[in-house]
């Protein structure tokens, strides 16, 4: 007994939490119809209706939940009715049920719809019962065959779009890496340019930068380089 | 090739050649011989010799090559003109300097590039040091270098292994030139030399243009590589030009 009663409060939260939230998005919703109906675009009130959608769907799946008890069995019983104001009731309803009196508990506790829907639900059940089952049966055929035509067209412009895209990308490829790597390789140390057969790898050395001007550090390289070539001298002539 | 650009070289060869100049005049006063150093010592320490190299590289496949050469006709200037195309044939030279006091297996090299303009026998060819490229942080945009460049007569080659420079590679491009303020971008094909050594026999390495967006400038001028950037991002989709370490490119195969 513990147990369901834990597992109760447990859904019970849940459901709390994903209500609020479908709240606010309505709210939001509201919001942006009164206030920016001009500036409204199609797109984005989709988008909210998308998120609403969102939110109902995970409301439903707490509901289906196998943690949560059935709640079909189980029913809301007013204990106390007083017409006096009650401030936990007031905070927590963010003061819109003021009091748990007896003329709002009817509304609150109701199961059965509104009475214009039940009136409209009533209607369209008659109508349902009147069709024979052969042309019911024929209009709901009719009905998947549409839905199906109207769910291709749909998946066919989609690819192509896709298509459209990858392709515009796979034109656009103006540059290819290996070659960038390739030439700067060769540019830069001459890789794949080897011209004598006793190729040593070219080595940029570190920077010793007069091969030219600064004659005041010139008679130190000059000195350098004329020891360097008289011990390479051997090899290279 | 350069010698297009001699014009944005002159503002800084200038003061540097007005030194050398006086220079020469006092020498010949004979006032003090040990002038001549002193004089360029001072300009290299005011910092007006261009001799960094701010650069970014990419490529571009010959197919959309013709499409870059048209957005770089509209971004650079003289578009009136049409660019220079250049048809340059370049050799490296390593030159082996061993360390005083080192085996000769420590032996450090450094690379000399003579390049002469095959289309244009009349130029004086040109003597290019590059130092090692530093790409720095994150935050900066360009490989930086050191460059030196001279002008100089044909026999540079016959002087170089005199010296005891060996050659290493050569290599032939040919290309288009263009010129926005101090910035130089060119897209070149590379050629491999044939194996007759006639300018005949050139086959391409890749199918791309290399493409590479370079400026000279004097050391510590770092504001230009924020220039340099900047148009980098305009040749955006068709061209990534990017920092891009060749030194790591050779470990690499």
């Amino acid at each position: 007994m513990q147990r369901e009663e834990k597992q109760l409060d447990a859904a019970l939260e849940a459901l709390l939490q994903r209500i609020n939230d479908l709240k606010t998005s309505i709210r939001t919703l509201l919001f942006r119809l009164e206030n920016e109906y001009a500036s409204l675009s199609w797109p984005s009130f989709l988008d909210s209706y998308a998120v609403i959608s969102g939110q109902m769907n995970t409301l439903l799946k707490v509901m289906k939940n196998d943690k949560t008890p059935l709640l079909r069995n189980l029913i809301v019983l007013p204990l106390v009715l007083s017409p006096d104001p009650d401030e936990e009731l007031k905070q927590a309803t963010e003061g819109r049920v003021v009091a748990f009196s007896h003329d709002i508990t009817p509304d609150m506790l109701r199961t059965k719809p509104d009475p214009d829907v039940e009136q409209r639900q009533n209607q369209f059940e008659q109508r349902a019962s009147q069709v024979p089952p052969e042309t019911a049966q024929k209009q709901i055929n009719a009905l998947n065959k549409v839905v199906n035509h109207v769910l291709e067209q749909i998946t066919h412009s989609r690819e192509d779009w896709e298509n459209e895209a990858t392709v515009r990308a796979a034109a656009a490829q103006t540059c290819v890496t290996a070659d960038t790597h390739t030439l700067i390789a060769a540019v830069g140390l001459g890789k794949n340019l080897k011209t004598l057969p006793i190729a040593a790898p070219a080595q940029p050395g570190p920077g010793r930068a007069q091969a030219g001007p600064a004659p005041g550090k010139t008679t130190s390289t000059i000195k350098t380089t004329i020891k360097a070539a008289s011990q390479v001298h051997p090899y290279n002539r | 090739m350069t010698f297009g650009f001699s014009v944005e070289l002159d503002r800084h060869k200038k003061k540097w050649m007005t030194g050398q100049s006086r220079l020469f005049k006092k020498m010949a006063s004979n006032q003090n011989p040990i002038s001549a150093i002193d004089m360029l010592t001072s300009a290299l320490r005011s910092n007006i010799i261009p001799n960094q190299e701010y650069l970014l590289q990419g490529s571009v496949i010959d197919s959309s090559a013709e499409v870059l050469h048209n957005r770089l006709r509209g971004l650079c200037d003289a578009a009136e003109t049409g660019p220079e195309t250049f048809h340059d044939h370049e050799m490296c030279f390593s030159l082996k300097a061993s360390s005083p006091g080192g085996t000769p297996q420590q032996q450090q090299s450094f690379l000399l590039r003579v390049r002469r303009a095959l289309d244009h026998p009349e130029y004086p060819w040109q003597l290019r040091y590059l130092g090692q490229p530093e790409l720095g942080e994150k935050n900066q945009p360009t490989v930086l270098r050191s460059c030196i460049d001279i002008a100089c007569t044909p026999n540079v080659v016959e002087f170089l292994s005199e010296l005891g420079c060996r050659i290493e590679f050569e290599y032939v491009l040919k290309g288009y030139l263009f010129r926005k303020g101090r910035m130089k971008v060119t897209m070149s094909k590379i050629f491999r030399m044939g194996q007759a050594k006639s300018p005949d026999s050139l086959e391409a390495m890749t199918g791309s243009y290399l493409v590479e967006l370079s400026l000279l400038a004097p050391s510590g001028q770092d504001a230009v590589a924020d220039e340099i950037k900047v148009f980098a991002e305009q040749l955006r989709p068709l061209v990534h030009l990017e920092k891009i370490d060749y030194r790591r490119l050779q470990s690499y195969s």
